[in-house]
């Protein structure tokens, strides 16, 4: 008799039922997303970086990084959707009222001549690519023409407008420096 | 013989086009892009797609082309057609360029190369659900550093992608150890070719000295990540005698290997230049590939015959062979009429040639 009773939740503790018909049951009484206005939980998405590529301050420190964008959209336009791609803030909190994440562990800053730094600069080209605001060689060097693309996607983000490859461009990206 | 080009016209200036074609209107996340381009008619042979006020023309029939992914230069005459939609056998030239050169190769190497990692993206980006694209060359590993971000960046965007990258494996070097430890390359299939477990056969075959010896230091390699494996085998007259060898090798020092192609010569490029030279006739002497698949199937690798036409092999040994054609360069002959294997056999290559082919050719009802 204690056999058959334990056969069945022995059965489902091994993976042999099926689950699927339970799961679908769960997923719709869930609310749409619970996480919209969790701030911890948004910052807990933001990729872990063990490199940090946007350390050259001389760039940022420019007064104004919206000038890139009129001076370049003469040599680019042509190279964006005609529809401007919309950016998603707004799913999500925009990133820029968050407060900044001290990072747990320290970032080291990635020389720019450095095959790690030229491997993600290379990542970041192909997103800009594909997220249409980028259309140049994929080479890994972040020239004119790939800081026009970033601080044309940093602004349409939300980001800080810097023309570098912030934390936060990575993490909008999906690209972990590491 | 499927078309991979498309006569074309209306794209007259301004950047390369790279555009998804849609019939009717699609609210997914590539038409999010801007690049689709919508079917206005369909003219005779001609399609009409436009964007905006941008027309393009393109010769074929809408219901085949819905959700391609063509790349057409400006003022070109014909687009290129980076992902068919509806094809199993997508695949993206990374390069011609190539530092072998295999006596049976189909795609003989050029010196020149185009850069097209950005249209790849967006390829890739585009592509249907679940898609399985095919990275080839040239040898694609000569663009290493580009082709490992194509492949980690399409991950991040497109994680049901899978990827079957051919590559003669002389590229890899420890410090990519760490890279191909990325979840990204669980979705690679690596295929590589090892002709001969003789070192001199081998380089002979892919006409480079210490390529052998290089292969070797790259399994070595690839058994410290979770690399998935592909060997491809060519018989040949210059490797078939050493084929149960082969197989006896790779059981015992490549035991992580998933799978193992034995394939037919494609009669093209240096193939038909060596033809004569190099076919082997599977269909009068099955003996020796009968042995490697009796040797790899009994120590537990799977091998399969690709490009075997199903009438050349013994009924004993048919079921290991794999309809592997390309649909864009397979056909079948007149004698195929009325087969009862048809159905399930992958035929034969566009550029086959009865007389100078397979000599025993099995009849089924």
């Amino acid at each position: 008799m204690n056999k058959r009773r334990y056969l069945i939740p022995t059965l489902a503790a091994a993976g042999f039922l099926p689950t699927s018909s339970a799961d679908a049951a769960i997923a719709g009484s869930l609310p749409s997303n619970p996480f919209d206005n969790d701030s911890d939980f948004n910052q807990r998405l933001d990729l872990e970086h063990k490199y940090t590529l946007a350390g050259h301050r001389s760039h940022s420190s420019h007064s104004s990084h919206r000038s890139h964008r009129s001076s370049s959209s003469g040599g680019y336009t042509t190279t964006r959707p005609a529809a401007p791609v919309q950016p998603r803030s707004n799913s999500t909190s925009p990133r820029t009222v968050l407060p900044s994440l001290p990072n747990a562990r320290s970032v080291a800053p990635l020389p720019g001549n450095s095959e790690k730094f030229k491997q993600i600069a290379m990542r970041v080209q192909l997103a800009l690519i594909s997220y249409g605001y980028y259309n140049g060689a994929v080479d890994g060097v972040i020239g004119k023409q790939s800081k026009a693309a970033l601080s044309r996607f940093q602004s349409d983000y939300g980001l800080k407008v810097t023309g570098t490859i912030t934390p936060e461009v990575l993490n909008a990206l999906g690209i972990a420096a590491q | 013989m499927i078309a991979l080009r498309l006569a074309a016209k209306g794209h007259l200036e301004g950047e390369t086009l790279v555009a998804r074609l849609v019939t009717t209107h699609k609210d997914d996340r590539v038409s999010f892009l801007g690049r689709d381009y919508q079917l206005t008619s369909q003219e005779g042979a001609w399609a009409y797609y436009s964007r905006d006020d941008h027309a393009i023309a393109l010769r074929g029939k809408a219901e085949d082309l819905d959700g391609d992914v063509i790349m057409l230069p400006p003022n070109a005459s014909s687009a290129h057609r980076l992902i068919r939609a509806n094809s199993q056998h997508n695949s993206l030239l990374i390069t011609e360029q190539c530092d072998q050169l295999c006596v049976m190769c189909s795609q003989p190497p050029k010196t020149k190369h185009t850069d097209m990692f950005a249209a790849f993206m967006l390829a890739c980006v585009m592509a249907p659900q679940d898609a399985v694209i095919g990275i080839t060359g040239g040898e694609p590993m000569l663009y290493k550093e580009q082709l490992f971000a194509l492949l980690l960046q399409v991950h991040a965007e497109r994680p049901d992608l899978t990827f079957h990258v051919l590559t003669n494996a002389q590229h890899f070097e420890p410090e990519d150890v760490e890279t191909l430890k990325s979840p990204a390359f669980n979705n690679v299939l690596w295929a590589i070719p090892v002709f001969a477990a003789a070192p001199e056969v081998h380089d002979r075959i892919v006409g480079k000295a210490g390529a052998f010896e290089q292969l070797l230091k790259t399994f070595d390699l690839l058994s410290h990540t979770f690399a998935q494996i592909e060997i491809r085998t060519v018989v040949m007259q210059s490797n078939q005698a050493h084929l149960a060898a082969l197989a006896d090798f790779l059981t015992t020092y490549i035991p992580f290997a998933s799978q193992w192609s034995i394939m037919q010569m494609e009669k093209i490029g240096y193939g038909r230049m060596n033809w004569r030279k190099e076919f082997f006739d599977t269909s009068t002497d099955f003996a020796m590939t009968a042995r490697a698949l009796c040797i790899a199937h009994g120590r537990g690798l799977d091998a399969r015959l690709f490009n075997f036409p199903l009438c050349t092999v013994p009924s004993a040994y048919q079921r290991y062979a794999v309809a592997s054609i390309s649909d864009w360069k397979c056909k079948f002959e007149d004698f195929c009429e009325g087969c009862g294997l048809r159905d399930q056999c992958g035929g034969f290559f566009e550029w086959y040639d009865v007389e100078s082919g397979f000599e025993t050719i099995g009849y089924y009802e």
